[in-house]
Order: structure tokens, then sequence, then C-alpha cells
């Protein structure tokens, strides 16, 4: 029993460290510019697809293929911002809900296009696993969670301590305040936009790695994301961490102990039921 | 616009759809034409939530499924007729809308699309899940038709529920009930100051919504004579969405010309579903930058200007 549990929070860790980085992309936006960016998980997917693509078809290396995918990621992002979102930037935020909505149906058609249906796992050759009493821990597993970790850290520093990261941080405080300060918020959006579709490849070729993807995956993915940001409380660092590891833990012992099917509803049961208990999430400040 | 004009402009679209089985010598196309009369049926109660009141909901689709499944479900284990299982379908669905709809209205924005949408991924994992009910992914076939599944029968029974529906929701619309909607959808907090309990308002607007994406389920399921899951999924909740937003949200006249545009669109220019995808969604982005009141806006604007009126606001 113990063990199954340990087990299963290891597994956790590794999916929860998705579930952060996608979450640190949504929250990043969500917290500067106020959008609800619906397609960041079919971004995502298509990441992971562009990942298996360069490995496979192109006959890539792993470590050179993701430095690739990341990239594309990071132009893919500045795309999404100039042609979908600054035209409905100053109109009711709806709009850009919509937007979004469109952009989702749009990767998800171009990835199909140039993907293909078929699920697909990118393959890293990693396939060690240890033992450690009882628990099995494969190496890929502890890979993810230290990439997660550095990831993870790298947005933390860029934020806290450069100084693109202290005016993106300024418009987020006080748009206003900001320009007066001579920050130029043309370009926080690009730069936001184009470091959160980064994360968010890398998430989408860690799910590739660890299990696999599928057209269509990129819905869940946002709507996890979207319940870290609920979880740990919206436009709070510390909470979209939180929110992301806990949700990960809870959602694989779950899946252990009650029903790896009906493993999302009880991600999404929990998220509904922060949502009424605790509207502000586990970290977020109360309105 | 005039009034005896708009009256007259719907009195010449229903002839001309009562006219269609006549017209139409292709029977493929009169099949879409039925398929497009549910989707009416459906984008109507779409645009009560999204255009009026202002709450882009995404469980459309799942609201359907749980139509199409109840009604089914209904008929082959209670054995009920199946204009009485059509009947109980939008009562089901209902339910489920209140149970969903009371905890998720008491959040905003973007939240509340998130969350609805979680709902629809929901709806789906159990249809998929629980196989000793719904077959699992397989599906259900050989589901009962009406009058042993006569084409021209059924098309007059949809337009007519069409016309009906469309015609509930324009009463919804104009009366206090549907102004106290677009307060909603302008401003919450005003009409919460000023002592409307806007939660009930907005309960009233998901439920209803609800009802018809659950009678529109139904009928498709007693169309097609086959549902699953995947029919019910996300991207039909979108296209839902997209029809309102195309037709023009908020008006009448819009749902109905998006629901027309969303199944003849992509029959007509004959995409794979990875176009199909790509096109609408680039449809979707255009609409909402260049063109956010829809084509009904659009034209009512054009109508305004050839008559030298300026475009009442908000109209």
């Amino acid at each position: 029993m113990l063990i199954e549990i340990l087990q299963q929070t290891i597994n956790g860790l590794a999916i929860g460290g998705v579930y952060v980085l996608i979450a640190l992309g949504l929250t990043t936006v969500f917290g500067i510019l106020g959008i609800a960016h619906f397609a960041h998980g079919s971004v995502s997917m298509f990441g992971g697809y562009l990942t298996f693509f360069l490995v496979t078809s192109q006959g890539l290396p792993v470590l050179v293929a993701i430095p690739i995918a990341l990239v594309v990621g990071f132009l893919l992002g500045l795309l999404i911002e100039i042609i979908a979102y600054r035209p409905v930037r100053d109109a009711n935020h709806i709009n850009a809900f919509i937007v979004a909505l469109g952009l989702t149906m749009m990767v998800e058609g171009i990835n199909l296009q140039m993907f293909g249906h078929e699920q697909v796992v990118i393959p890293t050759g990693l396939s060690r696993v240890f033992r450690l009493g009882g628990v099995t821990v494969p190496e890929l597993r502890i890979y993810v969670i230290i990439a997660a970790i550095v990831l993870v850290a790298a947005m933390m520093l860029f934020v806290e301590r450069t100084k693109t990261g202290q005016a993106i941080r300024a418009v987020a405080e006080n748009r206003d305040a900001a320009i007066l300060m001579g920050v130029n918020v043309k370009s926080i959006p690009l730069i936001v936009f184009g470091i959160s579709t980064s994360l968010g490849v890398a998430a989408g070729i860690m799910v590739g790695a660890l299990f696999a993807i599928a057209p269509g995956i990129g819905e869940g993915f946002v709507v996890k994301g979207f319940a870290v940001l609920i979880l740990g409380g919206l436009g709070s660092f510390p909470g979209a961490i939180l929110g992301g590891t806990v949700l990960g833990i809870t959602e694989s012992i779950a899946a252990g102990f009650i029903s790896s099917a009906y493993k999302d509803v009880i991600a999404f049961v929990v998220m509904i039921l922060v949502l009424l208990i605790r509207p502000q999430g586990l970290l977020g400040r109360s309105p | 616009m005039n009034r005896t004009l708009t009256f007259l402009a719907w009195l010449a679209a229903f002839a001309t759809l009562a006219m269609l089985p006549q017209l139409i010598t292709v029977k493929y196309y009169l099949h879409l034409s039925i398929l497009a009369l549910i989707w009416v049926i459906m984008a109507q109660g779409q645009n009560l939530i999204q255009g009026y009141t202002g709450y882009v909901s995404i469980v459309g689709a799942g609201f359907m499924g749980i139509g199409a499944y109840s009604s089914t479900l209904l008929g082959l284990h209670l054995h009920l007729p199946t204009w009485v299982t059509i009947a109980m379908a939008p009562m089901v669905t209902a339910l489920f809308a209140l149970a969903t709809g009371y905890p998720s209205l008491r959040i905003k924005g973007h939240y509340f699309a998130i969350v609805t949408l979680a709902f629809n991924l929901i709806i789906v994992i159990v249809l998929v899940n629980y196989k000793e009910l719904t077959n699992g992914e397989t599906g259900i076939s050989n589901i009962p038709k009406l009058w042993g599944g006569s084409r021209d029968a059924y098309f007059y029974l949809v337009l007519l529920l069409a016309a009906f529906l469309t015609l509930l929701a324009a009463l919804i619309a104009r009366s206090r009930v549907g102004e106290i909607l677009l307060a909603i959808r302008q401003n919450e907090d005003l009409v919460g100051s000023i002592g409307i309990a806007a939660w009930k308002y907005k309960l009233f607007a998901f439920v209803v919504s609800a009802m018809y994406a659950g009678l529109a389920g139904a009928l498709y399921a007693h169309f097609q004579g086959f549902i699953n899951p995947e029919i019910f999924g996300v991207a039909q909740s979108l296209d839902a969405i997209l029809a309102v937003i195309l037709g023009g949200s908020g008006t009448i006249a819009g749902p109905v010309i998006g629901a027309f545009l969303v199944v003849f669109l992509p029959e007509l220019l004959r995409f794979a579903d990875s176009f199909r995808l790509i096109l609408y969604g680039l449809i979707l982005v255009l609409a909402t930058i260049f063109m956010p009141i829809g084509i009904v806006g659009v034209c009512k604007a054009l109508i305004c200007r050839l008559s030298g009126k300026g475009l009442r606001h908000g109209a």
C-alpha cells in the first residue's frame, strides 16, 4: 500500500512537471495580457509532433531535435501574438477567447495535415529502469522531472532577475505606469508569447516521450493547464508550481487506486471543487 | 429595420424552407437540410447563453450527447415510443444543466468557458467508458426512426420545431428576462447592484440552452439512427460557437444563417477533415477580428446605410 502510494507519487511528479510547464505559460500570458490562451495545448501537441518528426523522419538526434522544436515554438508564439491576438487586444475579452478557439482549430488542422492521424511516441532510447526498495523509477521520468525543474527555475530567474523580466512584471502590475516609466510595452507581449509557447512545446515533448501524443490531446492539456491555474491561483508562479504538482500526484494516485479511465474526470472534479470552495486558488490572494 | 418587413422576410424564409422537399431533387441535400435545421435548434440555444448573456459555453455538444443518449436509451430499455423519448430528452438534459450550471455560473468569463469545456470532456469520457450503458466508442446503431424513416416527414417535424424554437428564443429575447440577460452581458455587477439576482437569469439561460441542445441531440439520434461519443466531442461545441459568431451573436436570424453555413460549407467545399478544421478556425479568427457583429450585423448595417437611416445603437 505504502509502496504503491510512493510509486504513484513518483509517477505523478513527472506528469505534474509537465502540468507545471503548461501552466507557467498560461499563467504568464493570462497574468500579463489577460488572455485565456486556449490554443496553448494544441501548440504543445504540435511541438511534440514536430520533435517526433525531426527524430524519426529526419533522423536527427533527440538532443538536436528538442532545441529546434523549442525555437520553432518561440517563433510560433511570436506569430500567434502578432496575427491573432494583437488585433483583438482592445476588444471585449470574449473576442480574444473566441480567436483562441479558432487558433486551436487551425493548429489541430495543420497538425493533422502535416503529421497525420497516428498516435506517436517520441523515441528517446532511454529505457533503463531503477529499482529503489520496491519502487520502480524509469530513467526517463527522472530526466523529465529534472528538466522540468531546470526550466521552471530558469523561468523564475528570468522574470525575477533580468531587466526584461522586470519589465514584464511591471506591465503585469500596472500597464500605464510601465509605459510612463519607459517600458516598451509593444515588445512585452511578444516575449511573453514566445517564452510561454516554448515552455508549452517542452511540455508537449515530455508527454510525447513519457506516454504518447495523439490528435486532439491538446484540449486535455490546456484544460489541465487551466485546472492548475485555478488550483494554484491566477497569475501566481508558486501557485502554478504547487497546483501542477498537486494535480499530477492526485491524478496518479486516483488512477492507481480508483480508475485509470476516469482519472481525468477526477482531476476536473478537483478543479471544480476548488473553484467553488476557494475561487482565488490555493495560493491566490483573496479578491 | 421595419417590423412588417422583418416579419415578411421570416415568412418568406419559412415558406422557402417548407417547399424544399419539393424543390430538392438530390436526396443528399435534403439530408443536409435536416441536419442544418437540427443545428438551427442547437445554435439558437447556444445564442441564448453566448450571444445574449455573454457567457461562452463549450458544453453544447456534450448536452446534445446527453439528449441523444437519453432518448435512445429510454427507448431501448423502457420501450417507450420514440416521440415520448424525444420529448423527454430535453428534460433529462435540463437536469444535468441545472446540476452543472449552478456551480459553474458562479464564475465568470474565461473560467466559465474552461469549466464548461471540462464538463464536455467529462461527458465524453463517461460515454466512452460506461460501456454497459453506452456501448463505448462503438456507439449504438439501429436507433428507431419516426414514420419508418421517411425523410420528408422528418424534415417537416424538424422544420416546425426549429421554427417554433426560434420564435420562442425571440420571445425570450424580447421579454424582461431577455433584457436582463443583455444587461448581464453589458455589466453584470450593475445588474446585481440594482437588486436583480443575476445568477437566476444566467441559470435560466444556461438550462434553456441545454434543453435546446438536448432536443437537437435526440432529433439527431433518431434521424441518423447511429450515435457514438465522438459525435458529441468538443469540436462540435466549437462548431456551435462558430455558428453563432458567424451568423451574428445576439440576433435571432444569426443562428439560423450560421447553422446552415456550418452544415453546408464543408459539404460544398468537399474538404478533408483537417482542411475543414483549418478553414473553420481561420473563419472564426477572421470573423472575430473583422466582423464581430456577424453576417446579420453586417446586413443590418448595409440596409441602414442604403435606406439612409443611422444604425440604431445596440440593434
